[in-house]
């Protein structure tokens, strides 16, 4: 009998846990957030992260308004998993606009002009190119946060200055000091090939300047064929210098040498390089972590990317991260008007890890010369190309980055690379 | 008949015993009820996910949706379309499939054999405590953190990179073995080896101990050689473990991602030549946001996986009889 009892108690239990699973199970859609609280999910960590953190906290100061940041690193695979299980953050600033249009598209991030940002104040304070950054089908979803340079050459002024070397301004001028440098016993250029994007960099600088910024938006639009002449013409270019005799280890030892580590055989206590092709915060990275001994102007410095055709001149190839909603309150909106103030602006660039797009951010705002000199190139840019390989779909950029690789490793399987990443982008581009 | 306390531990017995009327009914009941909560939780969170996956693999599943149902194309595609999962355009053949293959030979053969190795000869140390824990180790790292580690190993940069480090040290030129379409595979593959062997050292060292000392001593009496006693003896008894060890590492590699994402890159290296099916699966699905073709690519490797699993649960059974 006793038995019995404690078998229905333990059936009873039982019972009870089931419905409260289910329970769960059924009510787990997401709890509602504090009242002014607002999450901002975006790619930064470490240093990145930290400027960031000390443009909400002046937000906070302000408003009361607390301000989550959520790190992923893997960006796209985190927004888009949150989205389908119906969580999206409030804001996220989107490192890619091709993922803008794709979320503007899917019809989850709002229209910037019901939300009190209307084209005039927009207009104000960014110009044209960026504003088009963020626009999808006639309409604005994103306003610029922050911008970079990619059309950034890095160099080593006290080895330059020992060989009588100057600055490149073209393409032939380039060559030449590379081949000075080759004469003279030292190795000209590092690459931190293994990280793909640092190629696809590369190529685009090179595509811009012998192409043209037409045939660049086509490319990257998915409008002109990756088999196109221009592509192997401007690739061939890129190898006239990213070839074995060059590099730092060779073409192997550049793809199997990172980002960051590339950095160091140019800029790190016993460099093995002397020039260095990524964007401008290259200069931060290489200040803070590679080597605190550096001296701005002194052994590190940078120049603009060279001209390769006179008619093209200096097209800016850079990268920009975009602030969209998922949301629209109050607590959303005085966040979005903080966000494209200068005077967010204005704190951001002053912790150096970012050039402002808002033209209202003051020159002297930056904290030293490396990045005041990137961001007069950002603003006195004539063209503004966006990173085409964060422009193409979906892993199609990664995909880029990989056949460049295979490209750099063997140039003479080029045509047949080209013409099945090109297949693949076909794919990729009619929403595969 | 029913008193014989060996019957009553075979699992076969029960069929014939006889049993006071209604006992067998208020069995099931409480075994349910026993199992009932493991039962709820594995169906709610596994059976459930693993159900709705199969299905998804039958959708275009954009936006993770049942919409645009595609019968059995995205499998089609998978296998006849897809370069990055099989290219068969040219031989050998290439891709994610491939590689895997790779994986799945390499990886298991080597965890094994080394760890069989370092069990039997670890016993005839006295600091045999110290090195096992130190080839254990390993496995306490994520793998997250063992592709990081790897990374500066493999550098081609010898003040950076240790096995090039001492390449440069003997006089020879660095080798960049991340940069290398040829060593690339393999290099992270043994990166992965040397995480994993602890594991099958363990446990081969455990069944190895559990051998008998009469045995070996009667073997060597009758004259047989140190080779001789592990190839006749000690080999034959570890079967049992040796399959055990076999199914763990093979599930374990049919299902890695982590260590080649950290170390060949999101684009899996140079020509994507690292990509494995776990690999693609991410992409399509989690990057491309082409979640039913992604889960048709979790439903092939469910698919991959099923016999090894029937496998383990099956010796896993009789290994219950014999024990």
């Amino acid at each position: 009998m006793k038995r019995r009892k404690s078998l229905i108690a333990s059936a009873v239990a039982i019972a009870v846990l089931t419905a409260g699973l289910t329970a769960t199970a059924i009510s787990a859609k997401p709890a509602k957030k504090h009242a002014g609280t607002i999450e901002v999910l975006s790619l930064w960590g470490g240093s990145e992260k930290d400027a960031f953190i000390k443009v909400t906290d002046a937000f906070t100061k302000k408003t009361g308004i607390k301000v989550n940041y959520t790190t992923a690193r893997d960006f796209v695979p985190v927004i888009r998993t949150r989205l389908a299980a119906g969580n999206p953050p409030e804001v996220a600033i989107i490192p890619r606009p091709g993922v803008l249009a794709d979320l503007a598209r899917q019809g989850a991030v709002k229209n910037l002009a019901t939300m009190g940002l209307s084209s005039g104040y927009i207009r104000a304070r960014y110009s044209p190119a960026w504003v088009k950054l963020g626009t999808v089908d006639g309409k604005t979803y994103g306003v610029a946060a922050k911008a970079n340079s990619k059309s950034v050459i890095w160099y080593r002024p006290d080895v330059f200055k020992s060989l009588k070397l100057k600055p490149a301004t073209t393409w032939a001028q380039l060559l030449a000091v590379t081949k000075k440098l080759k004469a003279k016993g030292k190795t000209p250029w590092a690459q931190g090939a293994k990280d793909s994007w640092t190629l696809t960099d590369w190529f685009e600088n090179v595509y811009a300047r012998t192409a043209g910024p037409a045939k660049y938006q086509r490319l990257f639009a998915g409008k002109l064929s990756f088999s196109d002449a221009s592509v192997s013409s401007a690739l061939r270019t890129m190898l006239q210098i990213l070839q074995n005799k060059y590099l730092a280890g060779g073409v192997q030892g550049a793809l199997g040498t990172g980002f960051v580590d590339g950095i160091g055989q140019v800029f790190g206590k016993s460099p093995k390089a002397n020039m260095y092709m990524e964007g401008g915060f290259v200069g931060g990275i290489a200040l803070d972590q590679v080597n605190t001994a550096l001296r701005p102007g002194k052994t590190i410095d940078s120049f603009p990317w060279p001209t390769i055709k006179p008619a093209y001149g200096h097209p800016l190839v850079g990268g920009g991260d975009l602030a969209a909603a998922f949301t629209d309150n109050a607590d959303v909106r005085s966040f979005l008007k903080y966000i494209s103030s200068s005077e967010a602006g204005t704190i951001w660039v002053s912790t150096g890890a970012i050039v402002s797009p808002n033209r209202q951010v003051k020159g002297g705002a930056y904290p030293n010369s490396l990045v005041r000199k990137e961001a007069k190139q950002v603003a006195s840019a004539k063209v503004f190309l966006f990173d085409g390989s964060d422009l193409l779909p979906g892993s199609l950029g990664d995909d880029w980055g990989s056949t460049l690789q295979g490209i750099l490793q063997s140039p003479g399987s080029m045509k047949s690379k080209l013409s099945s990443f090109q297949a693949k982008a076909k794919k990729a581009f009619s929403g595969g | 008949m029913s008193t014989d306390p060996l019957s009553a531990s075979l699992p076969r017995a029960p069929a014939h015993a006889p049993r006071l009327s209604g006992g067998k009914g208020r069995e099931t009941l409480q075994g349910l009820i026993f199992a009932g909560p493991a039962l709820a939780v594995l169906g709610l969170f596994l059976v459930y996910p693993a159900v709705q996956t199969i299905r998804l693999a039958f959708y275009r599943g954009f936006g993770f949706k049942f919409e645009h149902y595609l019968g059995l194309q995205n499998f089609k595609d998978l296998l006849t379309s897809d370069p990055d999962f099989l290219d068969r355009s040219h031989f050998p053949p290439t891709g994610a499939v491939v590689n895997n293959l790779k994986w799945l030979v390499i990886y298991t053969l080597a965890c094994l054999v080394f760890g069989l190795a370092l069990a039997v000869l670890t016993v005839r140390v006295r600091y045999e405590p110290v090195v096992k824990s130190m080839i254990f180790v390993p496995m306490a790292i994520s793998a997250t953190a063992v592709g990081v580690i790897w990374l500066f190993v493999y550098s081609p940069d010898p003040s950076i990179g240790l096995i090039n480090a001492v390449i440069h040290g003997i006089g020879g030129s660095p080798i960049s073995f991340l940069g290398r379409p040829d060593t690339l595979n393999y290099a992270i593959i043994f990166a992965y080896v040397w995480a994993s062997t602890g594991f099958a050292m363990v446990v081969l060292s455990a069944a190895l101990k559990g051998i008998p000392t009469e045995i070996i001593e009667a073997a060597r009496v009758d004259g047989a050689g140190e080779w001789a006693i592990f190839r006749r003896v000690m080999l034959p008894m570890l079967s049992l473990p040796i399959s055990v060890v076999t199914v763990w590492l093979l599930i374990n590699v049919i299902k890695v991602f982590d260590i080649i994402y950290v170390m060949a890159g999101p684009g899996g290296g140079i020509n994507g030549g690292a990509r494995v099916i776990a690999f693609n699966m991410y992409t399509e699905a989690l990057v491309n946001g082409r979640w039913g073709y992604g889960a048709s690519i979790a439903t092939f490797m469910f698919i991959v996986l099923l016999p090894f699993m029937i496998l383990s649960v099956t010796r896993f059974r009789s290994s219950r009889v014999i024990a």
